[in-house]
């Protein structure tokens, strides 16, 4: 299937005659090998929920964060390549860190991921700074917070789109797990629900067996900002699902 | 061989003192005083440098957004870039964010433009006023190197001196005993503005020929003008 494609394929910033930047759509498939995702919106907040791969029983499972503060108000999942969404994370981080020194005030989440869309999709070029990334980064976003216009959740692709949703899942199971999501998202949902629903969506698209070691749960809420579910709090929700 | 002549260094004249002035004072006072649900602020419309008068219907009170305006005096040439630049700011922040900015952010942001000017500030002395999020009536008042103040009344420019002590007596009841502050009124914001513009004129030739005052209240904003003494 790749075979025809290697002409076009080699720049990253070469479009194919049928109008394709193959490297991109390659970045995206990694996405589709990275662990899954989840982000839910709320009236109430918003919450992320993401498996970790446990792949030895030597490995410290708490040393996997996928999920990460932005600033107090967001939170942000990744899946795919995740060493690639530290430069994403970090720029985002002072990007909100900048808002607020120069307006005194929390940036919106979607000027953060706009942000964050502008410095993704600066593969391939360089300037003064030197060379800028060399290939697309293979992440996708979960972006989660509170701003004036309420609760939001934003997902963004390697290929720099960003578009706000009620629900949604990212990595190699978000395919079955956006269609439950579709399922059972109503907007009227509690931030309760929303946890319940994450990781029983979680459940089933996990290979392993759903544990509190093996999935990183958190939330933004307007009373605690970002915030993360300790192990025995998982745990709690997951017996009883 | 004959004896070289070493020319006279420019190091070895004596030395000069080269004067370098960029700044310049044009006069005009501005006041603003809130209350719980508008914000008052005026200026004096006289541009002038010592004794020359350059306008006589110069206002310092600038529109930023709906619910923010700007009242500034000081280097006139100063004023006018400082005010290009925050409109520039305030446009590219609404193309951002898609959003007009909040009184409380424009605050944030002239006191970050001023302080980024710490070496060769602007000469300006500003006063911001608006409506906060709640719609309460907000002034800040700034130093030219951007230190930023929150208050509820201030005057600044070329008469603070006269006027700043009047309201300081008349607003707050300072340096009075037994005397409850009045609770600030469309009417009483007004007469207190009139009052300290007819006085400031009287003392300050950098002060006069009229004054505007804006209103802003969440309805809207409105102006009036008063005269001054012209001479």
């Amino acid at each position: 299937m790749f075979l025809t494609r290697s002409e076009y394929d080699r720049g990253v910033n070469t479009f194919s005659p049928e109008g394709r930047l193959f490297q991109v759509e390659y970045a995206i498939e990694a996405i589709k090998l990275g662990s899954t995702a989840i982000g839910i919106q709320t009236s109430e907040g918003v919450v992320l929920a993401v498996e970790k791969r446990i792949t030895s029983p030597l490995m410290i499972p708490s040393t996997i964060e996928k999920i990460v503060e932005i600033d107090r108000h967001i939170g942000c999942a990744v899946s795919g390549l995740v060493a690639d969404s530290r430069t994403l994370v970090d720029h985002a981080r002072v990007e909100c860190a900048n808002h607020w020194f120069v307006y005194n005030e929390d940036m919106k989440v979607e000027s953060v991921a706009q942000a964050v869309s502008n410095l993704a999709i600066r593969f391939g070029d360089s300037d003064d700074d030197g060379p800028a990334m060399s290939r697309p980064f293979g992440v996708a976003m979960l972006f989660a917070g509170l701003d004036k216009s309420g609760a939001q959740l934003y997902h963004m692709d390697p290929s720099g789109t960003f578009l706000e949703f009620g629900a949604k899942a990212i990595g190699s199971g978000s395919e079955g797990a956006q269609q439950s999501l579709q399922e059972s998202y109503h907007k009227s949902m509690t931030l309760q629900e929303a946890l319940k629903i994450a990781l029983t969506v979680l459940k089933q698209v996990m290979e392993e067996k759903v544990s509190g070691s093996n999935v990183e749960v958190a939330a933004v809420t307007p009373e605690k900002g970002f915030h993360r579910y300790p192990q025995n709090e998982v745990e709690a929700i997951i017996s009883n699902l | 061989m004959a004896t070289e002549v070493m020319e006279v260094g420019d190091y070895m004249r004596d030395p000069r003192k080269h004067h370098f002035s960029p700044y310049m004072d044009n006069g005009g006072t501005t006041v603003a005083i809130a209350g719980d649900d508008f914000v008052m602020v005026a200026s004096d419309l006289r541009l002038s440098r010592g004794f020359n008068i350059f306008s006589r219907e110069q206002s310092k009170i600038f529109g930023l957004t709906p619910k923010t305006m700007l009242a500034s005096t000081g280097c006139w040439a100063d004023v006018l870039t400082l005010n290009k630049v925050l409109q520039a700011r305030l446009t590219m922040y609404s193309h951002e964010h898609h959003d007009v900015m909040s009184t409380t952010a424009v605050a944030q942001l002239l006191s970050t433009m001023l302080y980024w000017r710490r070496f060769f500030p602007y000469y300006v002395s500003n006063i911001l006023v608006g409506l906060d999020e709640e719609g309460k009536g907000v002034v800040y008042h700034y130093d030219p190197v951007g230190h930023m103040e929150k208050l509820t009344y201030s005057a600044a420019g070329a008469s603070v001196s006269q006027i700043q002590p009047l309201l300081d007596n008349q607003i707050d009841a300072l340096n009075m005993k037994n005397v409850t502050p009045p609770k600030m009124t469309k009417e009483l914001a007004h007469q207190l503005i009139h009052d300290a513009f007819i006085s400031a004129a009287e003392r300050d030739i950098n002060t006069g020929d009229g004054v505007i005052i804006h209103t802003i209240t969440k309805e809207g904003t409105s102006e009036e003008k008063i005269k001054l003494r012209r001479d």
